[in-house]
């Protein structure tokens, strides 16, 4: 191939304008169908007192909102969100640096561990819950029958029984179901690091933590915070897990606001408050991911913070 | 060639007479039910008496989609505001005021009156279904909870069956050894708890949610002494009681990790799974307060509602049903499940179809206990003659159940817990 056929080829050359314009107008029109519309829905439906979906409403304008925001179930429920996020986010970030660093290494099935370790994130959610809730079970889960049986405990645990192990025990599954995501993201990144910067930081007598902190995390710093913005938008609104584990329960110690909402809407069939709740936690997150690219976006090569 | 296109031609015009034909009056009327009997030898069943009616009605087709108690009060509202309702459900009690809200549950008063004449209804079983000038489902069959244990057990604890809350306390804790727990009780935010927390409720002078002009009158003592009584059965419970819905206390029993339950039938699961013994399974009335004057156990008729206003499809719904009324056919519904179901009306307890069950013939004694214990059966928002279509929104909350876990893992005393309780209920009810 001569130098002349490298040449990128200049965009829009011979193509009409409009061709971009309508090659991109399917998909914003059916993102438009399917996220507009419902969201417009959504806003319009939160300034009605509408209870069962069907039925009809009238305009009650902000009544729904200062319900909302003189709630203890809602502030309650957003306060777990918070602890679910920030616990997720924790735990999630340990396990999948601890998996990418090994995973990065050379040894014998490295390549079956690489493919094994996404299992957990490919398995279909309702068989990671029915998988866990038998494993944790107190009646014959292998988990407590090891437990008693090597004497670490005497009586069967009931994880599920009380509010804090509730909680703490379906943080612990939806980590365990999301790890492997980030750490094969990880471990991209890492590889795309140059080894030579390894080999000349030892050459330099530099220590593994020093060169954990001047060489891994700066070359992570980008994708650490694609995934902090994204994690964390996708750890909010996760209700799959929790509903099929404990929906919510027990008593109310694992409602999310996820959960609050599907529990106003279809439990409790108000569905327009169940809409304001849904607009606030959409306002919020949208505030957290600007003030997120704002602060936390890393400094791109030419030394200016990255713009997404 | 020429062969080719003249078959093409007379494929053409075959398909374009074909489309042209109006929906002639012969095509079938399609009807479809959804139930939320989902385990699969009742889905059999159901499947063999469609199959028996749809052969000797050819101008009828009914079919199935079984469904989940969990998730229908939120599917099915969704299904009739989408237009795509079934033409009949199944319904308890509390689920129909949601459906007559959407407009689109059918009245079915007359079609009662021809089955009344034809059958003879118990009364209790229509009455929870009557109430704005109309009757809202066909009641099918009924269910009532008794208290379960084997006989056993009891005689090697040197025991016998409670009758009174103190005997049954007893018994609970006595039960209670190595790798067996007293009781199971269940303590999760689920009609299940409801229906147990109910029981106690009864007994203790509690069944009156309502004053009888619509007030709630939840919140007092005879409610806060069946709270605190469960909670007291609750310390001899298995820890993952909190989420237990009716399978995992059954699994519980069969298993003999749970000396007794309270529960509508355990009779399949126990010869299927267990030992199968019919004279060691025992069956009491759920025990009561030595004083209680009034005592009974949760008990309601499930039935269907018609969810349709087109004629053709309405009737074609009720000869369906009016079919499965008859004696010969009501048995083998009401043994999809045999000793839960009941039946609600005169000619069906004395069917043939229905004693004549191997299952039933097996264990014959206990079922006739449970159709002797829902004489004195009750449903919360449905006694003494009242029906108040609010307990929709107080049931599909599992307020009852909620209330009991303020106690159970948040630690409250039960009176508070009782009054938060008729708070959250008057929330739920108001508008």
């Amino acid at each position: 191939m001569s130098a002349s056929t490298a040449q990128p080829r200049r965009r829009g050359v011979g193509t009409p304008r409009w061709l971009g314009y309508a090659f991109v107008l399917p998909l914003m029109l059916w993102l438009a169908a399917t996220i507009l519309v419902p969201l417009a829905q959504s806003v319009a439906l939160s300034f009605q007192n509408v209870r069962v979906i069907g039925t009809p409403g009238e305009f009650v304008g902000f009544a729904n909102y200062t319900r909302l925001f003189e709630s203890e179930r809602f502030w309650e429920a957003f306060g777990r969100s918070l602890i679910w996020v920030l616990g997720n986010a924790a735990l999630q970030t340990v396990l999948a640096f601890a998996a990418a660093l090994i995973l990065k290494q050379n040894f014998p099935g490295q390549k079956v561990a690489r493919i094994w370790i996404i299992l957990s994130w490919i398995v279909p959610t309702v068989v990671v819950v029915i998988i866990w809730r038998w494993l944790l079970s107190a009646s014959g889960g292998i988990v407590n029958y090891a437990l008693v049986a090597l004497g670490i405990t005497q009586e069967p645990i009931g994880f599920f029984s009380t509010g804090d192990g509730a909680f703490a025990s379906v943080i612990a599954i939806n980590s365990w179901r999301w790890f492997p995501f980030q750490a094969v993201i990880l471990l991209a990144a890492l590889q795309r690091i140059p080894s030579e910067l390894y080999e000349a930081a030892s050459v330099d007598g530099a220590s593994t933590l020093q060169k954990f902190a001047s060489i891994t995390l700066p070359g992570l710093q980008s994708v650490l915070f694609v995934m902090g913005l994204i994690g964390t938008l996708m750890s909010f609104n996760v209700f799959d897990v929790i509903w099929l584990l404990t929906a919510g329960g027990p008593s109310s110690a694992t409602t999310t606001l996820p959960v609050l909402i599907y529990d106003t809407g279809f439990r409790q069939f108000r569905l327009s408050q169940a809409a304001a709740i849904s607009v606030v936690t959409g306002v919020f997150l949208l505030l957290f991911a600007l003030v997120f690219m704002r602060f936390a976006a890393p400094p791109s090569d030419d030394g200016e913070e990255e713009r997404l | 060639m020429h062969r080719r296109n003249s078959l093409m031609l007379l494929v053409l015009a075959f398909t374009l007479i074909v489309s042209v034909l109006p929906a002639t009056a012969q095509s079938p009327v399609e009807v479809t039910l959804w139930h939320m009997e989902q385990p699969p030898h009742r889905v059999e069943r159901i499947q063999m008496l469609m199959d028996e009616f749809n052969a000797a009605n050819p101008d009828i087709i009914v079919s199935q989609e079984p469904q989940n108690w969990g998730e229908i009060y939120t599917k099915a509202p969704a299904a009739v505001a989408a237009g795509n309702a079934p033409e009949m459900l199944f319904a308890i009690p509390d689920f129909t005021p949601i459906l007559k809200d959407l407009g689109q549950l059918q009245n079915v008063a007359d079609f009662i009156s021809t089955l009344d004449e034809a059958h003879s209804f118990y009364p209790a079983a229509v009455a929870p279904y009557s109430y704005d000038e109309g009757v809202w489902a066909v009641p099918l069959y009924n269910m009532v909870q008794s208290l379960w244990f084997r006989n056993s057990v009891f005689e090697e604890a040197g025991i016998t069956p409670p009758t009174t809350w103190e005997e049954w306390l007893a018994a609970a804790e006595a039960l209670t050894t190595d790798g067996q727990y007293g009781i199971g009780v269940p303590a999760n935010r689920q009609l299940y708890t409801d229906q147990t927390i109910y029981n106690l409720m009864i007994n203790a002078g509690a069944d009156e949610i309502y004053n009888s002009d619509g007030t709630l009158r939840f919140s007092n003592d005879a409610t806060v002494a069946a709270y605190d009584f469960y909670s007291q059965l609750y310390q001899f419970s298995p820890p993952d009681s909190p989420n237990w819905t009716w399978g995992e206390a059954e699994a519980c029993f069969a298993n003999r990790t749970c000396a007794m339950i309270m529960q509508f039938t355990v009779i399949t699961t126990y010869d299927t799974q267990a030992e199968g013994d019919p004279e060691d399974l025992g069956v009491v009335a759920i025990p009561a307060p030595a004083d209680a004057e009034n005592p009974g156990a949760i008990s309601y008729a499930n039935g269907v509602m018609f969810l349709t206003d087109d004629p053709a499809k309405l009737e074609a719904s009720q000869r369906f049903i009016a079919w499965l009324m008859e004696p010969e056919n009501y048995g083998r519904f009401l043994n999809m499940e045999p000793g839960l179901f009941l039946p609600v009306t005169e000619d069906g307890a004395e069917a043939e179809s229905f004693w004549n069950d191997p299952l039933v013939v097996k264990y014959r004694s206990q079922v006739e206990t449970m159709v002797a214990n829902s004489a004195s059966g009750r449903l919360f928002g449905f006694t003494n003659g009242n029906t108040f279509p609010s307990i929709s929104a107080i049931s599909a909350q599992n307020l009852l159940a909620q209330t009991l876990q303020l106690i159970v893992i948040d630690g409250t005393a039960a009176a508070d817990a009782v009054a938060e309780g008729q708070s959250l209920m008057e929330e739920a009810i108001s508008g």
